[in-house]
């Protein structure tokens, strides 16, 4: 359930300058309870960057960042306790344990006594790391670290989750899992930033989209939003039980169609427009007297609309 | 766990208890205290506990705590069959604390500072610090987690060598206070040394540089294990006698080194939280009220042995020039601090008339820096020019260092130096800075540069002319602080330290009007509100306690109104 009360994250004209390299440059969006948020770019287009400043690791060069209202770069340490921030590393220490880890990590949220225990009690729980509690963190597989590293974020229950590439490297079952996990998280009201490589997935889970390049903010909203303002064009098939060539011809002569190609009595075009002018196209052929018997849409993925978004820029 | 596995595994210990009364006994006993120690555990700093598990599996430390006790073993057997029969009539328990101690100092000056200075730099490497910085553990709770494991360090090398001292002074001529004292010596020493390794880790989060400090650090730390060995060997020499003898040498000089130590230290530790202390929150303050603290102290021992060496005027000097030494090292760091005060430390700025007088010398910046040192300095100067009037009415005259008369030159003139090199160094990063980021490490750099130049020039010149290269001062030197001032202290005509007095502090003087600017505007800077999100926070964090009743009749009236609602 999406909360529009006030937005647990906003970015308000983000700035960030390496010497010569403008790594963020004027990015602005904002978050809200609830709300599962991917933000996608290329390698090094300012995504983990923006993150490090939302997590008060990094300090920007102009314009502000807030978590539940409070500036990262005035109030870190009001934003910290708000906050769970899951980097792209693990970080994890030498000769220490499951339990030992989340135990340190919960001691330095300021949780104490039965608290504590609690939080460590509900994040093993949560991870499904109850098996493993002695178990040292450098015989972890890396799923389970991932597992981990998700419960280190949240042992002091944040309402706002920043998770950097957190199905990297992982295996289909601890992707879908780990998907699991963060759906839950969204649906118990916490306000969840994600950056991901895996689109497919990330189109999943997200309510929303920022797509990124090169430091500055390309589009920003729902996959669905997102298509229709850049105008991506919906692979279509129509087979016809015959008049293939007419059918052919019939379509070129139309508007909205393009890369026309016909296939025995399969045509296979893409189309520019939504369901509804799809509907309508459909519509059309049937009252033009063309006997359809197979009529398909392929909507377009987030990965189409990411690279169309950035228009082959993408190194 | 579900709710029947949990019933019958209660079941299952009911039966054991009553089946195994002491053992259900000394396992309640067991889990009370369990119970205890996850609490008692909540008041220790976290890094303190994470950093004690982790040494207690670490091999590095099963390792040097085994390697400690073999070494006792083997000095143990091998000192007692050196000594032989002599053993039970002769005194050899200084010939055993001497490599006991040895043993004991080099886990102590070396491995100790070293663990501390390798465990930040290790969370670095291991991507652990930037998780650590974000949770709610403020910088000096970092620090001081750091600290406190070095400090249990210690405390298991010491455990480890109890029983072998113990030993020496059954075996006689070593008394207990030199044990303990050099033991307290030896604890304050790592504990400064570990301080000082965790300031390096925190200098810089560059790989190449880190490895440069830690070859230095190393250097330093041997040589100082060399030294610790020298200490104790002096110290089993000199025994009993030197800490309690006649006179109180002993304990005055070490009160003053304590004095010195402690304030060092305290430095130390605010310079490396302020160091991992986030840019917006104030970082100098703390710092600047360790430099006042600090120069009280000095001010204070100065004056002890200035009256105990009936006002010796040598005694001023040295006060003048240590403090000019450090007032330069202290101002080069104070005047490399980011320029702009950020909007978290100007909602603390002092509001009153009175505070913004004598607090806004506190507040962060390169300019309020210039102007803190120049108080400071500027008052020790006032103090100096006193002691110095004193000295020349009341002193023997037969101490060391310049007459009483050339001190009023010497403080004129470092004064200006002073003021005038911090001022022009501020005058060319703030330059610098309007084109091109400079590091405060580059700062710091500039101004030592500008000393260099200035030292350096003039008397490249007069090396290279044949008029001058005899000559012991010429006024083409006036830009070189050492010259001018050992002129003006020493050899000088009157008449050259008259125009080097008037000259230095002129200019100094311009440099500090050219600043003014800078200092105004740093000055203008006023407090502000803070946001109404972080208000309500505040609020609710720390919700003001609850108003208690007045007088016996309002809180009559509130148990009626009580009572009237029931």
């Amino acid at each position: 359930m999406i909360s529009t009360a006030s937005p647990q994250i906003e970015l308000r004209h983000l700035h960030r300058v390496f010497d010569h390299t403008h790594a963020v440059n004027d990015v602005s969006f904002e978050v809200y309870a609830g709300e599962v948020f991917g933000y996608i770019g290329p390698n090094g287009a300012g995504k983990t960057t923006s993150m490090r400043i939302l997590a008060t690791l990094d300090e920007p060069t102009a314009g502000d960042a807030f978590v539940d209202g409070f500036s990262v770069v005035d109030d870190p340490d009001r934003v910290r306790r708000r906050l769970g921030f899951m980097p792209d590393y693990f970080g994890t220490y030498q000769n220490v344990n499951v339990v030992e880890y989340l135990d340190f990590f919960a001691r330095a949220y300021g949780l104490a006594g039965r608290e504590r225990l609690r939080a460590i009690d509900q994040v093993m729980e949560f991870t499904a790391l109850n098996t493993m509690t002695y178990k040292p963190i450098d015989g972890l597989s890396k799923g389970m670290k991932q597992r981990l590293c998700l419960g280190r974020t949240m042992i002091h229950d944040p309402s706002v989750l920043i998770l950097d590439e957190p199905a990297a490297g992982l295996d289909p079952r601890a992707r879908i899992e780990l998907r699991e996990m963060i759906e839950r998280l969204a649906a118990a009201g916490k306000a969840i930033l994600i950056s991901s490589h895996i689109l497919t997935e990330l189109a999943e889970i997200a309510d929303r989209v920022a797509i990124i390049e090169q430091g500055q903010l390309l589009a920003v909203g729902s996959v669905k939003e997102i298509s229709n303002g850049v105008q991506v064009r919906n692979a279509v098939r129509v087979r016809a039980l015959r008049d293939g060539e007419r059918l052919r011809n019939w379509l070129a002569a139309r508007e909205g169609i393009f890369d026309l190609k016909l296939d025995g009595d399969l045509a296979i075009f893409n189309h520019a427009g939504d369901a509804e002018s799809e509907a309508a196209l459909l519509r059309a052929i049937v009252e033009a007297g063309f006997p359809v018997v197979e009529f398909g849409a392929q909507h377009k993925t987030l990965e189409d609309v990411f690279l169309h978004v950035t228009e082959g820029r993408v190194q | 766990m579900t709710l029947d596995a949990t019933a019958l595994e209660n079941a299952e210990r009911a039966g054991d208890a009553a089946a195994h009364p002491l053992r259900a006994r000394a396992e309640a006993i067991w889990s009370a205290i369990d119970r205890f120690l996850v609490y008692a555990g909540d008041w220790l700093n976290p890094i303190l506990v994470k950093e004690t598990r982790q040494a207690l599996k670490s091999s590095q430390f099963t390792i040097t705590f085994v390697l400690m006790l073999v070494a006792c073993w083997i000095a143990t057997i091998g000192v007692v069959a050196y000594v032989g029969p002599r053993i039970f009539y002769s005194a050899e328990g200084g010939t055993l604390l001497v490599w006991y101690y040895a043993i004991l100092a080099l886990p102590l000056m070396v491995v100790v500072p070293l663990s501390a200075f390798r465990s930040l730099t290790a969370e670095r490497e291991d991507n652990t610090y930037d998780l650590l910085s974000i949770t709610a553990l403020k910088p000096r709770q970092i620090i001081a987690g750091k600290l406190g494991s070095s400090i249990t360090q210690m405390a298991v090398y010491f455990s480890a060598i109890t029983p072998c001292l113990a030993f020496t002074y059954l075996l006689r001529g070593v008394d207990l206070p030199t044990i303990a004292v050099l033991l307290l010596y030896t604890f304050f020493w790592s504990l400064g040394l570990s301080i000082l390794g965790i300031l390096l880790a925190t200098l810089t989060p560059q790989r190449f540089v880190q490895v440069i400090i830690l070859v230095a650090f190393v250097a330093a730390l041997l040589l100082m294990f060399y030294l610790s060995i020298i200490m104790g060997y002096s110290a089993v020499n000199l025994g009993r006698a030197a800490i309690f003898g006649v006179d109180s040498a002993f304990w005055t000089a070490t009160t003053a080194m304590a004095t010195a130590y402690f304030t060092f230290f305290a430095l130390a530790f605010f310079a490396s939280a302020a160091l991992i202390t986030f840019t917006s929150e104030n970082r100098s303050t703390p710092l600047r009220v360790c430099m006042i603290v600090q120069q009280a102290a000095f001010v204070g021992w100065m004056a002890y042995a200035w009256i105990h060496d009936s006002y010796a005027a040598g005694v001023v000097a040295g006060t003048m020039t240590f403090a000019g030494i450090y007032w330069f090292v202290m101002g080069t760091l104070l005047t490399a601090e980011r320029p702009g005060i950020s909007q978290r430390v100007r909602r603390r700025l002092p509001q009153s008339f009175a505070g913004r007088m004598f607090f806004s010398w506190f507040n962060p910046g390169p300019a309020s820096g210039y102007m803190f040192v120049i108080a400071n300095i500027s008052s020790l100067a006032v103090l100096c020019a006193v002691g110095a009037a004193i000295s020349s009415v009341w002193s023997s005259g037969s101490g060391v260092g310049p007459h009483a008369e050339d001190q009023y030159y010497m403080l004129v003139v470092g004064w200006g130096y002073l003021v005038g090199y911090l001022g022009l160094a501020l005058i060319v990063v703030g330059g610098l800075r309007r084109i091109a980021t400079v590091t405060m490490l580059a700062s710091v750099l500039i101004n030592f540069l500008l000393v260099l130049a200035g030292f350096g020039i003039p008397y490249a010149v007069k090396s290279m002319s044949t008029r001058l290269r005899d000559v012991d001062y010429s006024f083409i030197q006036i830009t070189d602080p050492f010259s001018s001032l050992y002129h003006v202290a020493y050899g000088g005509v009157a008449s050259d330290s008259d125009v080097i007095a008037i000259v230095v502090p002129g200019i100094a003087l311009c440099i500090l009007l050219l600043n003014m600017p800078r200092v105004i505007g740093e000055l203008r800077v006023v407090r502000e509100a803070a946001p109404a999100r972080v208000i309500r926070d505040e609020a609710e964090l720390h919700p003001p306690p609850e108003s208690l009743p007045q007088n016996p009749w309002e809180e009559a009236g509130e148990e009626r109104a009580k009572l009237v609602e029931s």
